[in-house]
């Protein structure tokens, strides 16, 4: 109750400063506020891998394979994470991994809201057939189950980062396209529109400039905790070997590289999962505060 | 209601259409020669693939080929593996209860977890258990379940030894023919000294891998649908009457925040039947999702078509189930457009 308390304030005051309003209910969350560090550090990381990596992530260190961490016995300390099975560096790969599993997250979030905005506005506008076909369609869509509907354009168009991109999009375009089709029919038989009909203004300004942004807030929430399954998603299906291939440092294909090793390295195992789990978590906090702070009627999980 | 029931059925319709139509396609996309992509064979004498072509209908005009398919298929015959030369349909029958069997586990482990869980924490909402048990179920959600899987066996089998690390059934001591496929009925059923506890110790650890996700959901929802219950009018008038809030919530609320974590839990059936893919896989576990994977590693696209379809089928009964399920206990819906 005491955020709806201050979002209710912020919005008096919110002319002035939208985003100083949205920061205040925002950082209120303590949770929300961990989640946005840990995905602005690993941001960071994956930006500037190349000048933070000690090694090239697919270098192999014939004499020094399978090292532990700095913290076991027998670590080097030239390799602070240890080294996988062919003398990889883990710490290298890991930040070369956080590269990709953001790109896959981003790709996929930016992707899929696009073309489920174009989707969604097209069916709430024209109605009729197009509104018809398009729900159809992403009602098939979901009645696959997605890592199977995955798995099934990965068989056709073959394992690789690309396509494991395109798998996931497809797989969660559904979601986008209904939000912003409903979110666009609750706006268009309000009396701002109407007005902005009487005012001349044509149909693709109309959806675009007039509507739109009154669907952004819960578009925003899909879009974030969006990146953090699509993380998922694409992470299982490198650890299928349907995703990246090797010598790629994605985080789940290091996991299931490691499998083998399992039971006598456990940390070659252990750490690219972790790097999975704590950015997906981070993502995810950050997206209910998001959702909490954008959207309090939303608050419901 | 009838209508009702005959809307939703006939809703499915469409859809299952549009699902041949999918799989039907698929197997056409594959790059290189279809008869070798259908037949697992390299290096066809030309007379024997032109022979082979008309053998499977390649030479008839493509509508014609999809409405052989789609008959095929409403007789039951969803194509046959290149690999075990079986029908499809009959493999997947053989695998299904093992992959029902987890399901089904995994099911009632995050329910009967995630349910009491869930209501403690909105009775206690802000207190340090409601905080911990939000967290716990934060990161259940985010988990990645191949990872935790591995960790589990890891620590419980490798290092504890309390569980068996692979499979449905300990082969080295137990024998029994599968009559219902269910290996806990089965193992029962064969009257050996031990053999329903080793099928209870196989399912333990799929079941928690493949439970984790959906106890994380149950536990959101269940708080959440409580909370809101609890704002309700017929909640303050109970408690005004003098009813203990033990009773109140046990009674009162509890009944009512359930509908839609029920509706949730069944729609979730349905996707942890095909999202027991990295569960199968990871604990060797006999069936479909495992055998979907690996028909991919065999190229079997026949079986990899058929089971497709088979998957979304099931995962579209458990849908419509659910669906009317729920209009019976909410009139809300059945008569709301």
């Amino acid at each position: 109750m005491a955020s709806d308390v201050t979002i209710a304030k912020a919005g008096q005051a919110a002319p002035p400063g939208a985003f100083r309003a949205f920061w205040a209910a925002f950082s209120e969350n303590r949770g929300a506020v961990i989640g946005l560090a840990v995905v602005c550090a690993v941001v960071l990381i994956a930006i500037f891998a190349p000048l933070l990596a000690p090694y090239d992530p697919v270098e192999q260190f014939k004499g020094s394979t399978r090292l532990p961490p700095f913290w076991a016995e027998g670590s080097d300390p030239r390799y602070i994470l240890g080294t996988d099975a062919v003398g990889r560096d883990m710490l290298s790969r890991l930040m070369y991994g956080a590269r990709i599993s953001l790109f896959i997250g981003l790709s996929v979030m930016i992707v899929s809201m696009v073309v489920g905005v174009a989707m969604g506005l097209a069916a709430a506008w024209f109605g009729g057939l197009i509104d018809v076909v398009i729900i159809r369609v992403m009602d098939l869509i979901m009645a696959i189950p997605s890592l199977v509907l995955a798995i099934l354009i990965i068989a056709i168009i073959g394992p690789s980062l690309t396509n494991t991109i395109i798998a996931v999009t497809i797989v969660y375009l559904p979601r986008y396209v209904r939000l912003v089709r409903a979110s666009a029919l609750a706006e268009l038989s309000k009396d701002y529109v109407t007005a902005a009909k009487v005012a001349g203004v044509g149909p693709f300004r109309l959806m675009t400039v007039t509507v739109l942004p009154n669907c952004l807030a819960p578009l925003i929430v899909q879009g974030a905790l969006g990146v953090s399954d699509a993380i998922l998603e694409a992470a299982g299906l490198g650890f299928l070997g349907l995703g990246a291939q090797p010598p790629t440092p994605e985080w789940g294909a290091m996991l299931a590289d490691t499998r083998d090793l399992m039971l006598s390295h456990p940390w070659v195992m252990a750490l690219p999962g972790l790097c999975i789990l704590l950015t997906v978590m981070a993502i995810n906090l950050m997206g209910d505060g998001l959702r909490d702070a954008l959207d309090p009627r939303l608050r419901k999980s | 209601m009838f209508r009702f029931l005959l809307k939703r059925l006939a809703l499915t319709i469409p859809t299952f259409l549009a699902l041949m139509f999918i799989t039907f396609v698929m197997i056409r996309l594959v790059p290189g020669d279809p008869v070798e992509a259908r037949r697992g064979e390299r290096g066809i004498s030309p007379e024997r693939h032109a022979e082979l072509l008309h053998e499977m209908g390649l030479d008839q005009p493509v509508w014609k080929q999809f409405a052989d398919y789609a008959g095929g298929i409403l007789q039951g015959d969803f194509g046959t593996s290149i690999i075990s030369k079986t029908p499809v349909l009959n493999e997947f029958l053989t695998l299904f209860p093992a992959t029902l069997e987890l399901t089904i586990c995994a099911m009632l482990f995050a329910s009967l977890i995630g349910i009491p869980a869930g209501v403690f924490a909105a009775a206690r909402r802000g207190g340090i258990y409601d905080q911990t048990l939000m967290g716990v179920a934060l990161t259940g959600y985010s988990m990645p379940i191949f990872w935790w899987g591995l960790i589990l066996i890891l620590v419980m089998s490798n290092t504890l030894g309390l569980t068996p690390v692979s499979g449905r059934v300990d082969l080295i001591k137990f024998y029994y023919q599968p009559v219902t496929g269910f290996a806990l009925i089965d193992s029962l059923l064969s009257g050996q000294k031990g053999a329903f506890w080793d099928a209870v110790r196989h399912l333990i650890l799929p079941s928690i891998v493949l439970g984790t996700v959906p106890l994380a959901v149950i536990a959101r929802m269940t708080r959440s649908a409580m909370l809101e219950v609890l704002e309700e009018d017929y909640v303050r008038t109970a408690r005004a009457k003098g009813l203990s809030m033990r009773r109140v919530i046990g009674v009162h609320a509890l009944r009512n925040a359930l509908i839609p974590v029920i509706t949730s839990i069944g729609l979730q059936v349905g996707t942890l039947l095909a999202g027991a893919v990295l569960t199968e896989t990871i604990f060797s576990w006999p069936g479909v999702g495992k055998w979907l994977i690996e028909s991919i590693g065999r190229r079997d696209y026949p079986a990899l078509q058929g089971g497709i379809m088979l998957i979304a089928a099931c995962v579209i009964v458990v849908n419509l189930a659910v669906d009317l399920l729920y209009g019976l206990i909410n009139p809300r819906i059945r008569h709301g457009k």
